[in-house]
């Protein structure tokens, strides 16, 4: 073998089987940048088109008394500034509940908890909860806050509670993940000078991950805000024409007055579906534009 | 060494990560206004010992620690023990240089505002400066106090790092290679300040550098395979040492 070694010649770079071999990668490297090109041209022609087929018709249906009215029978009545309420409100309560409850799972689980099989089975079932279907959530908000808990039906309360449960492990996920990315020498060194680990974790494990929390939570939110199924188990999908006034006050949401709008057979009311997601896909740009601005805001660089 | 200079006492010291032994029965005496340095080869446990000193394994589920150690006196793995007060006590410098990401100001008044040492602004001003001096940092950072402590070169990121853990004015001062991240002009930097702060604490510094040994220590542990071979002033150590497996370290032969 040694000896075998020894008698080949050296390596001659510029021979034509080298050089060929060479220009080989560089022809694989070509075809694996045109296959990339074609795979995320094809999902921007897909929302191209999305955008495009909705900007096309429902442009028309996007007008001043079109977002401060709210649902009617007749087509050129309706508006969507109920369901945009009953949207937001719906937020502010899932908003409320998950990320507090996320956020603290996610810091216990990471710091507190002792890693023994209990914790493993949380995990997995944290893990598990961000895959069931949406569609469980809504028959298990529907059997405990409605049925159970007696809470009024159709309410902003309910759905965001509702929604809760389903952000609050994506969350809890996210959450751990950037608990996990902050440098062990940051916690030594609190611990150095005689911080409690109380101290180490608001003080500057925090901080750091809060980044990575927030982008993980809005991810949440904005599945969340999309969300028709769970919501029409809990009763949003009622003719609703005035305005919520409270979380507790029967309302609609977004996603649901699509779907019920989609379902109108007078055709006037394409027009206003498609403008309806418009405001939806506005409100959605909205959310994840304040994710980035707030990663960068607190985002650290050492 | 006299009895009144005894800081903290080391008593057949073991330490175990799950079942492997890293640690094997050490004693070892810390004076004050000492600089004790522990030496021996990669792997031969003297930081994981250095890390007992002020209960900084704790954050290892899997550690284990055995035997007694004492500081002044009273046992620091009783269960009655207040760490918080044990860390604040005996401080620590890190092998890499890890300022908070926050401002120079920050750093150092991070640990005396948690700890409630002043009661005013002023009087933190003013700790902070006396610190940042003593660190031999003041001059160089006055102008800037509160831009981020990440900013700073290798050097004075960590003599902002020693700044930080003499701020809340320890009594012990554990430093795990803290010039090994450095270059050659910092490094004397950092072993001129230890030779100054020598006078007011008692300091135990972990090196893989025997020069830095010699020049900085007054007494000298030799650790190799998780045992203490040999413990003795600096001198003695490096000029007349009593085991051969010291003097076969000291003279290059291994290591």
């Amino acid at each position: 073998m040694n000896s075998e070694l020894a008698a080949r010649a050296p390596t001659n770079w510029v021979s034509t089987e080298m050089t060929s071999r060479i220009a080989k990668r560089y022809a694989a490297e070509r075809r694996f940048r045109l296959i990339g090109l074609f795979a995320v041209s094809l999902s921007a022609a897909f929302l191209a088109f999305l955008l495009y087929s909705m900007l096309a018709k429902g442009f028309a249906g996007l007008s001043l008394s079109f977002l401060t009215n709210s649902d009617a029978t007749e087509a050129s009545e309706v508006g969507i500034w109920g369901a945009f309420k009953g949207s937001l409100l719906t937020m502010i309560v899932t908003l409320g509940l998950a990320f507090p409850i996320g956020v603290l799972s996610a810091v216990y689980l990471e710091e507190y908890a002792p890693r023994n099989r209990w914790t493993d089975m949380i995990e997995v079932s944290i893990n598990n909860l961000a895959a069931v279907p949406s569609i469980i959530f809504g028959l298990l908000g529907l059997a405990v806050f409605l049925n159970f808990m007696n809470l009024p039906r159709s309410a902003p309360l309910v759905g965001g509670m509702t929604l809760a449960l389903m952000t609050m492990p994506v969350i809890v996920i996210s959450g751990r993940n950037a608990i996990k990315s902050v440098p062990p020498s940051i916690r030594d060194a609190a611990l150095g000078v005689g911080a409690s680990r109380v101290q180490v974790v608001f003080h500057h494990v925090l901080p750091l991950a809060l980044p990575g929390i927030l982008t993980g939570t809005i991810i949440g939110m904005a599945r969340a805000l999309g969300e028709t199924a769970p919501l029409l188990m809990i009763g949003m999908r009622a003719f609703i024409a005035t305005p919520p006034t409270g979380i507790t006050a029967p309302s609609s949401v977004l996603p649901v007055q699509i779907f019920l709008w989609s379902d109108e057979v007078d055709r006037a009311f394409i027009e206003k579906t498609s403008a309806a997601i418009i405001v939806l896909l506005v409100f959605l740009l909205a959310m994840n534009g304040l994710a980035i601005y707030l990663r960068n805001r607190f985002e650290q660089h050492w | 060494m006299t009895d009144n200079s005894l800081k903290m006492t080391a008593r057949d010291v073991s330490v175990w990560y799950g079942d492997k032994q890293a640690i094997n029965n050490v004693s070892i005496d810390i004076a004050t206004e000492h600089v004790t340095a522990f030496i021996g080869p990669s792997g031969c446990g003297k930081s994981t010992f250095l890390r007992t000193l002020n209960r900084m394994n704790d954050t290892i589920a899997s550690c284990k620690v055995g035997g007694k150690i004492e500081l002044d006196g009273s046992d620091i793995y009783d269960p009655k023990m207040d760490v918080v007060q044990l860390r604040a006590r005996v401080g620590m410098v890190f092998q890499k240089p890890n300022p908070f990401p926050k401002s120079i100001y920050e750093n150092v008044a991070y640990g005396p505002r948690i700890h409630g040492l002043t009661k005013t602004k002023a009087e933190l001003d003013a700790l902070v400066e006396k610190y940042l001096t003593r660190a031999g940092l003041w001059n160089e950072v006055k102008d800037r106090l509160h831009e981020s402590g990440t900013a700073l070169s290798g050097g004075q990121q960590q003599r902002l790092c020693i700044a930080r853990a003499i701020a809340v004015s320890p009594e012990v001062i554990l430093m795990d290679e803290p010039c090994s991240a450095l270059d050659p002009i910092a490094t004397a930097k950092i072993e001129e300040l230890i030779d100054e702060l020598r006078g007011r604490y008692a300091i135990v510094m972990v090196t893989h550098n025997m020069q830095q040994a010699a020049r900085v220590s007054q007494r000298t542990a030799f650790f190799h395979l998780g045992t203490m071979v040999e413990y003795g002033a600096t001198s003695e150590i490096f000029q007349n040492p009593r085991e051969t497996q010291t003097k076969d370290y000291i003279t290059g032969r291994y290591g």
